[in-house]
């Protein structure tokens, strides 16, 4: 029997789909057109343009600074609240925990980020990297338990209890035993709480404060005044490294046998 | 043993980088402005300078439109001492009580600012906001294939480019050219004028590609345009890559839009807030700036310090009568409705 083409015919069209924006981005990050209205040659000149400009080079690192710390500690809080949520799950308590942790996935990003700005400004609070911070692993907090609950639902305890029976302490435990059976859902909740973070606009755009541009902000400031070839050249240098990193970690991952 | 030191290490880590973030946000203790304003508004070798003379630090954050801006400083944001809103959004501010005012003896060079330029601003005397950055609306065409132009907002009633012009998707800036067409103030409160605009609006309509306000640059550029309605800055730009593009602004008048230096209630740092507009006013940094930015600055001893071709530009520098005739968008107030219910109307036209 021959096999139909159809199912490759779609995949290929979905792909298309998915990267051929990206493409034209990539292309056009060489484009001497300021414009992309035509092709104009080929030209590193917003390369050299970003390299020069220090307040793309501050907000970049304002980004990854808050990417970072929201990542680790929404980590943290997260897969606790999850453990609580999954443990305990038949508590009042817990059900109405898990509404509150539920509700930041759906409540629109424009209302969190005004009312996180009104709630820091009538504590008194000087605005800045640290909110940034705050809410974002305020919003984070939610995706990674979601993410750790998911994880947890086909979690057999009994395998914690057989360790705590051949005599190994909570610590020994928790690192031999639950963090690599929950590795693969820490590292899905990290990667997502980490691109939530370091493109979430509208919420850092009310709760920045003075000197804490994070790099979105910039790029839609630079849409309408700036010169948006930059942003391409600068996409383009973030999707290298977010490449060549998830490369490197499937090397990595391939190199560790399961369970080990 | 081993187990506890790697925990103790990792935890230590997460300290360090939590203690980096503290001292990030606070840690500086030299006199710092803070500038909160378009991107690339102030050509960096000029802030550089401004910081080695007054012992200093200038952080420059960005927002991308008035609105976002208003709704942020409104909601009790505070720490900016400089922002440069336009000038619609600098009355509105001023109404709110939300700018301080203006201490002229601080900025001795604002005796530079253009006098005529200072007629039609909204802020006559400079009260609470000092003109920094204009740009005028007008008309770009292709040279070649567009003939015999006359500058009037007339054009777009023009047969033979059916299909290929554009007008901005902007109700104060369209309704605005059609006000000034007959003769009206563009910021007219009076409905039977609008009501008039309307018509003559719907009528430049069928011959129009679209209302558009992004893709018009690209779109002249390429030629898939022939005339559009757009910003002088932005024209500028797209003429450095297509020299067969011409600007010409209608004599009836047109749309001036300003962004101005304002020093929002919360400052902390007036004093070198006014020396930094004051040095903004300097001719020399002025004419710097109009070059690096592609907008001018209104600072008439800046004039004759730029380059032959930025000089006799007409997007840059307007006719005297037809300046004259031209006036800054002011905010509406309670009109506001009236317009957004004409435009609803155009828009919904068939």
């Amino acid at each position: 029997m021959k096999r139909s083409r159809f199912p490759l015919i779609v995949t290929l069209l979905v792909l298309l789909f998915f990267y051929l924006p990206i493409m034209v981005l990539v292309i056009n990050s060489f484009n001497a057109s300021r414009f992309g209205s035509g092709w104009e040659g080929f030209s590193l000149i917003w390369y050299r343009r970003l390299f020069d400009s220090p307040e793309i080079w501050r907000a970049v690192q304002n980004s990854l600074v808050i990417a970072f710390g929201a990542t680790l500690l929404s980590l943290l809080l997260g897969t606790t609240a999850a453990f609580a949520l999954h443990k305990y799950a038949r508590s009042r308590l817990q059900r109405s925990h898990y509404l509150l942790i539920y509700t930041p996935l759906v409540v629109p990003e424009i209302l969190t980020g005004i009312s996180l700005l009104m709630f820091f400004v009538a504590l008194g609070w000087e605005l800045g990297l640290w909110t940034i911070f705050l809410s974002h692993v305020t919003f984070c907090i939610s995706y990674v338990a979601m993410v750790v609950l998911a994880r947890l639902q086909d979690f057999d305890y009994s395998i914690v209890e057989a360790s705590q029976d051949l005599g190994a302490d909570w610590l020994t435990t928790a690192r031999k035993v639950l963090l690599p059976m929950l590795a693969p859902g820490l590292t899905a909740g990290g990667l997502l709480a980490f691109t939530l973070s370091i493109d979430d606009f509208v919420i850092s755009f009310f709760v920045a404060g003075p000197g804490s541009t994070t790099l979105p902000i910039r790029i839609y400031s630079m849409i309408k005044h700036g010169s948006p070839p930059m942003i391409n050249a600068l996409s383009t240098l973030l999707l290298v490294i977010t490449f060549s990193a998830v490369v490197v970690s499937q090397r990595v991952g391939e190199g560790t046998p399961p369970g080990s | 043993m081993k187990n506890n030191w790697r925990n103790s290490c990792f935890s230590a880590l997460t300290m360090v980088l939590l203690l980096s973030l503290f001292f990030v946000s606070c840690g500086q203790k030299t006199r710092e402005l803070n500038v909160y304003t378009w991107a690339d508004y102030f050509k960096p070798e000029l802030i550089e300078r401004f910081e080695r003379e007054n012992n200093c630090r200038i952080v420059i954050d960005t927002f991308d439109s008035n609105e976002a801006m208003y709704a942020k400083l409104k909601a009790g944001a505070k720490g900016y001492d400089l922002v440069t809103p336009s000038s619609y959004m600098v009355s509105l501010m001023d109404q709110q009580g939300m700018v301080r005012k203006i201490r002229p003896e601080l900025i001795p060079n604002r005796k530079n600012i253009d006098p005529e330029f200072l007629k039609i601003t909204i802020d006559k005397s400079m009260d609470h906001s000092v003109p920094y950055m204009i740009t005028v609306t007008g008309i770009a065409y292709l040279k070649s294939r567009v003939a015999d132009v006359r500058p009037t907002w007339a054009l777009f009633d023009r047969q033979d480019l059916k299909g290929r012009m554009t007008m901005f998707n902007d109700m104060r800036e369209t309704l605005g050219a059609a006000l000034k067409s007959l003769g009206y103030s563009l910021n007219s409160h009076n409905p039977e004028e609008l009501d008039k605009a309307k018509e003559v609006v719907l009528r430049w309509r069928k011959n129009l590609a679209k209302f558009e306000n992004e893709q018009y640059k690209s779109g002249l550029a390429s030629g898939e345009f022939l005339l559009v309605h757009g910003y002088s800055g932005d024209i500028l730009q797209v003429q450095k890559e297509n020299p067969d593009i011409a600007f010409t602004i209608p004599e009836e008048g047109t749309a001036i839009s300003c962004d101005d230096l304002v020093i929002p209630l919360g400052a902390a740092q007036e004093e070198l807030a006014h020396k930094f507009i004051n040095f903004l006013l300097d001719a020399k940094v002025a004419a710097e700036n109009t070059e690096f930015v592609g907008y001018l600055c209104p600072n008439r001893l800046s004039y004759e310090l730029l380059p032959r071709e930025m000089r006799e530009n007409p997007a840059l520098f307007m006719e005297p009568s037809v300046r004259s005739k031209s006036e800054v968008l002011d905010d509406l107030g309670r009109a506001n409705e009236l317009y957004i219910r004409v435009w609803d109307q155009i828009k919904a036209a068939e």
